[in-house]
């Protein structure tokens, strides 16, 4: 079988791979990494940023090259102690995470910032939150959450049936826990950015589960003489293409945007948003396909309608032998 | 067949002359503070506050930023039960900005001394402290000090001498505005708390003693400042006790200007300047070249990911590609248009949060494409002649795009109803994409792709549909 050859089966949806059958494999695989996610969650905990925990953030450009020692320094001398300092664009720029300062200490440490890189205040970024409306942004963001799942419980089995729609949550509930994890791990900045791309990619997750169950209700009208198991293999290998495609299409506006913000203009924001992005995607692409269907199929086979259709189908292939 | 084509291209037209005729008048989309740099200022009320005096203080707030002048759209919004979110775009001096919006104003009744006509004081070029040496104004009013300030009267501009502060703002129990019936004219009704009832009866007695048309019967009613009013004692008050019982009436006049101005000192009277004691939450200051780098980024991170999209889509699914790809521009002329008549009717601002919605929805869109035409590609392989492929296949495939764009119209809508900052921006961005994906789908992705199965593009030719299915 040469690559080509796969490529053109995918596309035709000819491709017979026993997505359901390997399931063992699959959901060892994701229970390795949610396992080692959850316990970086327990022990590293999350590095939330000032929005969320409240603080104070300085990004101002750098003309005089300061290095963070003497940006250190200078903040110390006005009584910022423990300042986060980061250089950007090779020491173009600089960004200063402090934690909440009373009002007086913020216009000291915003001018030490300007003199010591020997830019001018207006050119200077500031972000001063308040930690409890940091508690607020992040408890509101958890509320949409959880009722966003809610919500989506409810459509997809209106839509389609109950336990597609539990499939397709509890495949969230991976892409979330591994995409949390990720940041855990890597120690990235959690920001609002963060959360919108999570929200994002768990909308993704969703769209791709919902084409697969789309096309599993389908056959299900059609295919008479097929375990639900054989129709969920079906179903997927004949949505792969697009699958694919679709991640590939969804990945290259994302792609850009982390091309675009780290490697030629420097906007952190967008760099924060667009890795989110990048790996939640490929976590959700993986998800809908490996673990939401799988499930589905195991589930669906314990009714009693589609245990006598198993039974069926296995007499008639022990009949077609004999 | 024709009726299709005039389809196609009437949809085309309406999208790019729509966006070109949206530039002509100026009507782009409003940049949010991140894209051009200012200053916004996160406000919160205490818990259960009423939010008609929320309403009231964004007015008062609108009211002094005008005072501050050069900036160009300040928007203040009430966001949440109560938090209270002010934009000011340019604006770069924060700690200016969070004074303007974020402190109560002090409220005082004063005694005037004197009244100088005109718009400068006699002390003007006197080099008295805290003195103005050009206007003789006094620059940073002390209650307890005698201050000279400016009086707009209606009549002309005059410069009054005020004594120290005899009551403040907390000895204001209510006040209303009313309408007397019988002498046709607006009004405001004070009532005072105890121990104000009798600063108050001292206050008016003293005034009450100078003969009429005495500046000395005026007393001036001082906001930070600023001298909101300085009515005079009736003549029927007595010398002896002066306004006692703990209420007056202050009477303004008659139309609608004085029952606009009775509203406003009734408000001004019972809160001080600001109705609510708020908290500065947060405070983000983006300065204009910050601004102009994250629009740059986010513009070439768009085009490059619009561009990249069109070349997998031209590669994988060839003429059928061409309509995804002019889909997809059409797609992102209306949603910008939309956006810039939403800054134009709602004020609506493109956020850098924004931005990236609208990148994202265009990954959104461009999988509708890939959902309906593999369902073409797969109509071919089962027979199907071209023009039944592109027909049927729409018609399932519209089933999925509808459940799967609910389900992300419904994040956006959640997200928007319950998030609070960046998030909102995002999500408006996200929802109105997802609506406008699927009408593209209706108006001219069906249609452009019956049109193109009818033509040359259609079968033969390894750039056709049929050549994709192949």
């Amino acid at each position: 079988m040469s690559d080509a050859g796969f490529l053109r089966r995918m596309d035709r949806g000819e491709t017979t791979i026993d997505f359901v059958g390997l399931r063992r494999r699959w959901f060892v695989l994701s229970a390795v990494f949610i396992v080692v996610s959850l316990g970086s969650l327990a022990f590293r905990q999350l590095n939330l940023g000032i929005e969320f925990v409240g603080g104070l953030g300085i990004q101002s450009p750098n003309p005089a090259g300061a290095d963070v020692g003497e940006i250190r320094d200078a903040l110390s001398e006005v009584g910022v102690t423990s300042p986060t300092i980061q250089l950007l664009d090779d020491g173009a720029a600089v960004r200063v995470t402090t934690e909440a300062l009373e009002n007086d200490v913020v216009i000291d440490a915003v001018g030490a910032v300007a003199e010591v890189t020997g830019s001018e205040l207006s050119e200077i970024s500031t972000e001063a939150v308040g930690p409890s409306f940091g508690a607020l942004v992040l408890r509101r963001a958890l509320l949409a959450l959880g009722v966003f799942l809610g919500a989506v419980i409810l459509f997809i089995t209106w839509r389609m049936e109950f336990k597609m729609a539990m499939a397709a949550i509890v495949a969230v509930i991976h892409d979330l826990i591994m995409t949390v994890g990720i940041y855990s791990i890597t120690g990235f900045v959690v920001t609002p950015a963060t959360v919108v791309a999570i929200l994002t990619i768990l909308g993704y997750s969703l769209y791709d589960g919902v084409v697969v169950f789309d096309k599993i209700d389908e056959l299900v009208g059609i295919e008479d003489n097929k375990t639900y198991t054989q129709i969920t293999n079906m179903a997927l290998n004949q949505v792969l293409a697009r699958s694919l495609f679709t991640s590939l299409a969804s990945l290259i506006p994302v792609g850009s945007i982390l091309l675009v913000g780290s490697v030629i203009l420097g906007a952190p924001t967008l760099t924060e948003f667009a890795l989110a992005l990048f790996v939640g995607l490929a976590v959700g692409t993986y998800s809908s396909i490996f673990v939401a269907s799988p499930l589905l199929a195991v589930w669906k086979e314990r009714e009693p309608y589609w245990q006598e259709r198993a039974e069926k189908v296995e007499r008639r292939n022990r009949a077609g032998r004999n | 067949m024709t009726r299709r084509v005039v389809g196609v291209i009437i949809v085309v037209a309406v999208a790019w002359g729509g966006l070109a005729a949206a530039i002509y008048f100026g009507l782009t989309p409003v940049l949010g503070l991140d894209l051009q740099g200012g200053t916004a200022v996160v406000l919160t009320a205490p818990e259960g506050t009423d939010p008609e005096l929320l309403e009231v203080a964004t007015q008062i707030m609108n009211r002094r930023i005008e005072e501050i002048g050069a900036v160009q759209e300040p928007d203040i919004q009430v966001s949440g039960e109560n938090t209270v979110i002010v934009q000011l775009p340019g604006v770069e001096d924060e700690q200016r900005a969070i004074e303007a919006v974020g402190q109560t104003g002090m409220l005082s009744f004063r005694p005037v001394l004197d009244i100088v006509p005109g718009e400068t004081g006699p002390l003007a070029g006197s080099g008295t402290p805290n003195i103005d040496d050009e206007t003789g104004l006094t620059i940073e009013d002390d209650l307890a000090a005698e201050t000279w300030l400016l009086y707009d009267s209606g009549t002309g501009s005059e410069v009054l001498k005020l004594g120290p502060a005899q009551l403040r703002g907390e000895h204001v129990a209510d006040a209303v505005s009313q309408f007397d019936p019988n002498s046709a004219v607006w009004a405001v009704s004070l009532d005072l708390t105890g121990e104000g009832a009798d600063l108050f009866a001292d206050l008016t007695a003293e005034a009450a003693s100078y003969p009429i048309g005495d500046p000395r019967r005026q007393i001036a009613i001082v906001l930070d400042g600023r001298v909101v009013t300085a009515p005079g004692v009736n003549p029927s008050v007595s010398p002896e006790t002066g306004i006692s019982g703990g209420s007056a009436q202050i009477t303004l006049g008659q139309g609608s200007d004085s029952q606009q101005e009775a509203t406003d000192l009734a408000v001004v009277l019972r809160y001080g300047s600001l109705p609510v004691d708020f908290e500065v939450s947060a405070v983000r200051k983006v300065s204009g070249t910050l601004g102009a780098d994250s629009l740059q980024a986010g513009v070439i991170a768009g085009l490059l990911g619009l561009l990249l999209v069109a070349i997998v889509l031209l590669l994988a699914y060839r003429s059928l590609g061409l309509v995804a790809v002019i889909g997809l521009s059409i797609f992102a002329t209306v949603l910008i248009t939309i956006f810039g008549l939403l800054g134009e009717w709602v004020g609506f601002t493109l956020t850098l949060a924004g931005v990236t919605g609208l990148i994202v929805s265009m990954g959104i869109s461009a999988d509708t494409y890939i959902v309906y035409f593999e369902r073409i590609k797969e109509k071919l392989r089962q027979g199907f002649p071209v023009e039944q492929a592109s027909a049927d296949g729409f018609r399932i495939a519209f089933r999925t795009m509808l459940t799967a764009n609910t389900v992300s119209l419904l994040g956006a809508v959640l997200l928007w109803a319950l998030a609070v900052g960046a998030v909102k921006g995002f999500a408006i961005s996200l929802g109105i994409g997802t609506v406008l994906d699927l009408v593209v789908a209706l108006v001219f992705t069906r249609r452009a792709a019956g049109v193109l199965a009818e033509t040359r593009l259609g079968s033969g030719g390894s750039f056709s549909i049929e050549g994709a299915a192949r």
